[in-house]
């Protein structure tokens, strides 16, 4: 059987609309949001896509939903390669492949009910539903919300009533994939663990992939099988969530766990403290994106981007200097 | 003694609403120690925000306050006139907000905003600059000098909630309220600001009233530790009696909760269930009652209060254990 | 709470705002007068009685009598239909076809969007008394012609916003969303980006039937727009100025009714603006 999704050397570039900045003659003429990404999700695992703001994750899902032109790279979706369209955006299959927003609210037509808004798919695709109002109603108990909130508007939904809708929108079509942008963003640690177990359980239901992209790593840590840590559009360090829990060999990766400020008053945390923020992707460094900010930064870095290096079959990563080995001088 | 730079006494605010008054806030207390950090956990709908609106005096016109007190130092604030107490905000009470541009004007360069914070007091330009160009350089903003010419949008995210520190500190107040100054940040850049703000804690000897959702800051940060539900303080003490002893119910849901303290890998996350209760029409007896999983019968008819030395927990279930 | 009624909740909202409900007041006092100025008018208003000339204000002409002598009231009352007319087919006609030629230029390819822009652009550029007297010349003075004219200066004014709201909303997460659901760019602008402009639309065409009423009288005044003897509010103007020493009230009359439209209009669009406004609706929890 062959791969649920598998993406290969994905670019997402966007012009720079050659005005004035061309003039300055400092500045290149396009940006790469992302820069040559790939990866593998089989049907119902999960993949976490950690990175901070900037990173490019966001666009990414953008660009795996057809929201985003794809400039360069390939995605395979059951084996199948993905058209392009218009703008070189891509075209899945839009019931085959689903996508969650980052705000709940924003994502849902103010004027229109939740009855209406999770009507939608089914009036779209005209598909065999008979009645997509009782679709609705059945969606909603899906994610455990009773009738009466058919007759709501957005704005008279919490943030975590909001955030299962849109879970219940994007199953409507019972998907083969999910990306979920930020699944928990804004929303209290006690709702954050009802979205995520609610996450879980519709995807054993219904043996859904799962792409998430968060820069919560605790989100990751429980829920995803896979992980890749994005930086400045690339992924830097890949593989097995559990593996790279126990032993990140990239510095970036290696930090971003060690700020996860714990709270446990008696936890020993000795963060690793990075120096200043991410460059823009507007002047990204040469060699690796992260040299500017690496406690284990060597001229080689500075020069060319470090290719990939297993850690172990299933964990790879790309640094010269990784962790868990001692710094050559 | 040191007279305690903050000291919220009894305090209640409603909300007018169509439906009636929206009690907001129930009783408050809340003692902030002079050089220490107090932060406030609790989630949405807990009052934290009508709390620091009702400290800076910057309510929503519909708020009208049902009754107790706000000293800062020896002055209650309530009792003060909008023009004292614009003196004493920015001055004696700064505040950083969750997204730095709410302080940051954007049509104003760094420096010029830097200067006219110092217009208190009368330093020539070049000491207002030197005082700025030293702000800077403690909140760990690199090549300061240039930054002063720089708009507030040339700066990264993490910069600007720097600059905002920076601002904010400028006038060395002696109260500085944080409202989740780190959460529009990302991870590394949130540990790089909490060790920051502590350092500069230490160095200027201010209080922090520090808001967070998120109880590792918090844990990070934090002295002593207030924890708020539908409007009512649950338990308070300190950092340790609260995260590593917690009493109260919901105090130990919510630290239950946290995924950050669940270590093993689980597909079944724990939640609290049930809703807040409505504000407008209080439930008798405990405000937590309705999720509790340990309520008595006792619960659902008096209103329990905070009781305890230092850690003070409002839960029946104390009473009955000693 | 179920969504009532959209009538009943504009009453609702217009009983709590004595502006708005002022406005609702004029407009309806205002239509009803006009609508049925075939039975209310106590005088034919082509009936010339030249003994009876410049006449004040009396118990048998409420409004007195212009230079021929016919009864100004009347007049008033059969111009407003003149007014009513030229708003509704003008409004009606520029609104549509500013509302598709908008929503092409704020979705379309960004070549549309330019073109359309510059055409719009250009017909704006155009002062609209030029334009209108370049327009009669060509065509004659008519109530066509006015029609026409307000047509072709109104369309760019829709389409301005209808495009920029268009802008605004097609950047929105749930027009995103519904493209990630794979909906046809049809369905997309009908259903999620026509509702979320048409309310502001609708308002803001409201408080253009004063303008367009304006217009119309101005241009009757000109003498570009109907010609004598049909009544309209602008032409009644312009004889009143003609004869303004002799009586005000001629002036009085036929500016009354501008006022009053002007005032109706605008306080009743603000309050139904305020209405429809959904950040500004109260929650119904």
């Amino acid at each position: 059987m062959s791969t649920l999704l598998s993406v290969r050397d994905l670019y997402v570039r966007y012009s720079l609309g050659g005005g004035l900045l061309s003039l300055v003659g400092k500045s290149p003429s396009y940006v790469d949001v992302v820069h040559g990404v790939s990866l593998d999700i089989n049907r119902g695992e999960t993949m976490g896509i950690v990175g901070e703001s900037g990173s490019g994750k966001t666009t990414l899902a953008m660009a795996l939903c057809g929201l985003a032109p794809v400039s360069n790279g390939e995605v395979f979706f059951n084996g199948e390669k993905m058209g392009q369209g218009r703008n070189n955006m891509l075209k899945p299959d839009r019931k085959r492949v689903a996508l969650m927003f980052q705000d709940p609210v924003g994502s849902l037509n103010p004027r229109m009910t939740v009855r209406r808004a999770l009507a939608e798919p089914f009036r779209i695709h005209k598909t065999g539903a008979k009645s997509p109002d009782k679709e609705a109603l059945r969606l909603l108990s899906m994610v455990g919300l009773g009738d009466d909130f058919a007759d709501r508007f957005p704005h008279q939904l919490s943030g975590g009533q909001a955030r299962r809708v849109g879970v219940a929108r994007a199953l409507a079509l019972r998907p083969d994939i999910l990306v979920a942008d930020e699944p928990t963003a804004g929303l209290d640690v006690s709702i954050q663990g009802e979205i995520l177990n609610l996450l879980s359980r519709l995807q054993q239901e219904m043996g859904l992939g799962l792409l998430i992209i968060t820069h919560n790593l605790n989100v990751v840590r429980h829920v995803a099988d896979q992980m890749s840590i994005m930086y400045l559009g690339r992924f830097i360090e890949q593989g097995d969530s559990q593996q790279i829990f126990s032993q990140p060999r990239h510095p970036y990766t290696a930090a971003l766990l060690s700020a996860n400020p714990s709270p446990d008053p008696d936890a020993q945390s000795d963060p690793i403290e990075l120096i200043g923020d991410a460059p823009s992707l507007l002047n990204r460094p040469l060699g690796c994106g992260f040299h500017t900010r690496c406690p284990r930064v060597q001229s080689q870095c500075r020069e060319t981007f470090p290719g990939v290096t297993s850690a172990t079959d299933r964990h790879v990563f790309n640094c010269f200097f990784p962790m868990g080995k001692p710094k050559t001088s | 003694m040191n007279l305690p730079v903050l000291n919220i006494q009894d305090l209640s605010i409603n909300y007018q609403t169509e439906q009636g008054p929206l009690q907001a806030l129930r009783n408050v207390n809340l003692l902030l120690p002079a050089g220490k950090i107090i932060g406030i956990v609790g989630e949405s709908g807990c009052g934290k925000s009508t709390l620091i609106s009702a400290i800076i005096r910057l309510l929503a016109p519909n708020a009208r306050i049902a009754g107790g007190a706000v000293v800062f130092r020896d002055r209650d604030l309530l009792s003060l006139s909008q023009e004292q107490m614009r003196s004493l905000r920015g001055d004696q009470i700064s505040m950083v907000f969750q997204d730095p541009m709410t302080s940051l004007n954007p049509v104003m360069t760094i420096g010029r905003q830097m200067f006219d914070v110092q217009h208190h007091g009368n330093a020539s330009r070049a000491e207002k600059k030197a005082r700025s160009l030293m702000m800077l350089q403690r909140v760990g903003i690199p090549d300061a000098e240039a930054q002063l010419k720089r708009y507030p949008h040339h700066l990264s995210g993490g910069m600007r909630q720097r600059v905002a520190i920076a601002m904010a500190l400028m006038a060395e107040p002696a109260l500085l309220i944080a409202d989740e100054p780190t959460t529009a940040l990302d991870a590394t850049l949130e540990v790089q600001i909490i060790h920051r703000l502590k350092e500069l804690q230490h160095e200027f000897g201010c209080s922090i009233l520090f808001i967070s959702h998120h109880l590792g800051v918090i844990a990070e940060l934090c002295d002593e530790v207030v924890v708020m539900y539908a409007g009512e303080v649950v338990e308070t003490g300190s950092l340790r009696d609260v995260f590593v002893n917690p009493q109260h119910p919901y105090t130990q849901k919510l630290l239950e909760c946290d995924p950050a303290r669940i270590m093993h890998r689980t597909r079944d996350l724990p939640v609290i269930e049930g809703s807040l209760p409505n504000l407008v029409d209080l439930p008798r007896g405990c405000i937590f009652r309705e999720r509790c999983s340990k309520s008595l019968a006792r619960c659902a008819v008096e209103r329990p209060s905070l009781a305890g030395d230092h850690h003070q927990v409002a839960c029946h279930l104390l009473d009955t254990a000693s | 709470m179920k969504p009532r009624n959209t009538f009943l909740r504009i009453f609702a909202a217009l009983k709590k705002d004595p502006l708005g409900m002022a406005g609702f007041i004029l407009v309806s006092l205002i239509l009803f007068l006009t609508v049925f100025a075939a039975w209310l008018a106590p005088y034919d208003p082509f009936e010339v009685d030249v003994y009876n000339r410049l006449s004040s204000p009396s118990a048998a002409h409420w409004l007195g009598t212009d230079q021929l002598g016919r009864d100004v009231l009347s007049r008033v009352l059969f111009g407003g239909q003149v007014a009513l007319k030229v708003s509704l087919v003008a409004i009606s006609v520029s609104l549509s076809i500013g509302l598709v030629l908008g929503m092409l230029a704020g979705f379309g390819p960004r070549w549309l969007d330019r073109a359309l822009v510059v055409s719009f652009d250009t017909v704006r550029s155009f002062p609209t008394i030029m334009f209108a007297l370049a327009f009669v010349a060509l065509t004659g003075p008519s109530l066509n012609t006015v029609i026409g004219v307000i047509i072709i200066t109104s369309i760019p004014v829709y389409a301005r916003v209808v495009r920029t709201q268009t802008r605004a909303l097609r950047e929105r997460d749930f027009i995103l969303a519904e493209r990630a659901m794979g909906a046809s760019t049809g369905r997309i602008l009908r259903d999620h980006v026509l509702p979320n402009i048409a309310a502001p639309l609708f308002i803001l065409a409201s408080m253009d039937v004063p303008a367009v009423v304006g217009m119309e009288a101005a241009l009757s005044f000109l003498g570009l727009g109907v010609s004598p003897p049909t009544p309209s509010w602008g032409s009644i103007l312009n004889d009143g100025y003609s004869y303004l020493r002799n009586s005000p009230w001629p002036i009085i009359a036929g500016g009354l009714p501008l006022i009053a439209v002007t005032l109706g209009f605008t306080f009743f669009g603000e309050s139904l603006r305020d209405i429809f406004d959904p950040k500004l609706r109260k929650k119904d929890q």
